[in-house]
């Protein structure tokens, strides 16, 4: 309880302070726009000639896309954490860290929050209605819970994976590529998985499970009943990679050895 | 009275490792690294009470940062026990964390680009500290530290010595019975010193508050620690009273004369062959140091050998430095017991 409101206390500080910086927070929320913009043109662009794609329609795809943006823009607001080894390792601001009594990682997420990404929950909905009223798409009472499920369930997912890879800072400083390397490889999670081959497809399942944070939550919607059983282990396998790479972190930091000045 | 810190065979090893050349080198490096370890901190054990001020005190990297840090529960020993306020700071952190206030000198603990004010507060919210209690206590530290003024400022935006004292400051927020303060007077000029000693000494007697310092400047310890804990590649060579230190070292005093004509070396020697002196010249061939046990026949022995033989312009008795007795120390790493 102690923590949802230190949250909200750093909520409160985070929008004082973007206030205050009126103008960064606009070119922050257009840039995400114009990103997301982007991305959607792609997927437009690659459907342009053929309507099918391993047996998925252009909307179908866009519908994806657009569920993929929700968990996606959540991760991205709370889990900045593709510099932690440079900003909290190499840097030794850890040791601050350290000295205060809430937990490490809870802390690194407050400090390194970026409400503007939230907005992409927007983009994400608006992209879900349009794509899902083209496809005639129906929704009943309780979807919008099992839709808040499966968005958390994506977002630990997220959030499991650039965890478990910010820890390997702990053991090696050194510098790696492999963060935005991740970045790319989670982008694969928003285009059915069945457009792979195998390899790839169990990689993205059981691995680097960014399967699902985007296409298996969504053939729930879709009503794609083969992926049905995909579809509810989603808030499984978050909860699972979220709680193994937690794990990592706390043994991580017992290994930390700090900048030495 | 209780022993707040007690450390016993505590021990830090840094692995550390290194790079072959070329090419073949770094393949190599794939399989097998060459590391070296580094024992910065080498079994050392202390005590400390309730209340008590401690200077810890060494040369460059003779480890006082690093057992810092395992103090603080920042860094896992590599072997031995640590009880600090009754707990273990690494094992339980986050619990243990709420009974003690750290400064780091050399790196800030305040948010870089919000008002101290706000940072405040954050710690506040992080510490749990009630309104009243909150309030009662950090008007006085406010007051006391002089920072009202900054309160509203960015942390970015002030100068080191306005940082260091909202450093302090931020520390305190909870109140915490244990107080360790690495450099804190690194950079900071004699105003601000002195009143960053005067507050500490201000806590220390007010509420109890046990301080740990490392400092690089032995004013500061002399004007506050009774007691010092001497670091030297790791170890504890000394750990005992100030005073006793400067006694134990400083048995001597230095006689300086300034003569009204020229004096040599052998002709001074000659003149105190009876007693055991150390000359020296001092600035000019005017001036000479005698080096003498604090013995009064040998001082007055002296004095009355050589101005009875030489005419003298001035003289005046010193006492050895600690700033020269710590020297003189790590020059030879290790401590004579008197
Ligand atoms: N993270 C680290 N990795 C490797 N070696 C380290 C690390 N931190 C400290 N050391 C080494 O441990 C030794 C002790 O360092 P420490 O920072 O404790 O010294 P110190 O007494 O605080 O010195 P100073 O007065 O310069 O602050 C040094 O030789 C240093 O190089
Ligand atoms: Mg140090």
């Amino acid at each position: 309880m102690e923590y949802i409101s230190i949250f909200f206390q750093y909520v409160g500080q985070y929008l004082k302070t973007r206030l205050t910086y009126r103008a960064d927070m606009i070119v922050e929320i257009f840039s995400d726009l114009l990103f997301q913009a982007v991305n959607l043109v792609f997927i437009l662009v690659v459907f342009g000639h053929t309507n099918l794609l391993a047996g998925w329609s252009k909307d179908e795809m866009i519908f994806i896309y657009g569920f993929f943006l929700v968990p996606f823009s959540i991760f991205a607001s709370f889990f900045n954490i593709w510099d932690f080894t440079d900003r909290y390792i190499v840097k030794g601001e850890m040791d601050r860290i350290l000295t205060r009594p809430v937990h490490s990682l809870f802390q690194i997420v407050l400090e390194r929050m970026e409400l503007e990404s939230l907005f992409g929950v927007v983009t994400g909905l608006v992209v879900m209605f349009y794509a899902g009223d083209k496809l005639g798409l129906e929704i009943s009472w309780y979807d919008p819970f099992i839709f808040i499920l499966l968005v958390i369930g994506g977002a630990l997912v997220y959030a499991g994976i650039f965890i478990a890879l910010a820890t390997i800072g702990f053991w090696s400083d050194s510098r790696t590529d492999i963060m935005p390397m991740m970045y790319n490889i989670g982008n694969y999670g928003r285009y059915p998985v069945d457009i792979y081959n195998k390899v790839i497809k169990y990689v993205l399942t059981w691995i680097l499970p960014f399967a699902f944070v985007g296409v298996y939550p969504s053939s729930y919607f879709l009503e794609r009943e083969e992926w049905y059983t995909y579809a509810f282990l989603t808030p499984v396998v978050g909860i699972v990679f979220f709680l193994i790479a937690v794990t990592l972190w706390n043994v991580g930091v017992t290994k930390y050895r700090g900048a030495g000045n | 009275m209780q022993n707040i810190i007690d450390v016993q065979g505590l021990k830090k090893e840094f692995k550390s490792f290194s790079s072959r050349s070329g090419l073949k080198g770094a393949f190599r490096d794939l399989f097998t690294r060459n590391y070296t370890i580094k024992t910065a901190v080498d079994d050392i054990s202390f005590t400390i009470k309730k209340g008590e001020m401690v200077g810890y005190i060494g040369e460059n990297g003779a480890g006082k940062s690093t057992s810092i840090k395992m103090l603080t529960g920042i860094l896992t020993p590599t072997d031995g026990k640590i009880v600090v306020n009754g707990m273990n700071p690494h094992k339980e952190r986050e619990k243990f964390v709420k009974t003690i206030g750290v400064v780091f000198g050399q790196r800030s603990q305040l948010w870089w680009d919000i008002a101290v004010q706000e940072s405040f507060r954050l710690l506040k919210k992080i510490y749990n500290v009630p309104d009243q209690q909150y309030e009662e206590h950090m008007k006085d530290v406010i007051e006391t530290l002089d920072i009202g003024p900054l309160l509203d400022k960015p942390v970015r935006k002030l100068s080191l010595g306005q940082r260091m004292r909202c450093e302090l400051a931020a520390a305190l927020i909870h109140n915490p019975p244990l107080l360790f303060l690495d450099e804190p007077t690194i950079g900071l000029d004699v105003l601000v010193k002195l009143k960053i000693r005067e507050f500490l000494k201000r806590i220390n007697e007010k509420y109890g508050t046990t301080i740990l310092l490392t400092t690089h400047d032995l004013s500061d310890i002399e004007a506050l620690c009774e007691r010092v804990v001497m670091l030297d590649e790791g170890k504890i060579i000394y750990d005992g009273p100030l005073k006793e230190l400067r006694e134990n070292w400083a048995e001597g005093k230095q006689i300086q004369f300034q003569f009204s004509e020229k004096a040599t070396l052998e002709e001074l020697q000659h003149l105190t062959q009876e007693h055991l002196v150390v000359w020296e010249k001092g600035e000019s061939d005017l001036v000479w140091v005698a080096s003498v046990d604090a013995d009064e026949t040998v001082i007055s022995g002296v004095i009355g050998k050589v101005t009875a033989a030489k005419k003298i312009a001035d003289l005046k008795i010193l006492e050895i430095s600690t700033e020269e007795i710590i020297r003189n120390i790590y020059v030879e790493g290790a401590v004579r017991h008197g």
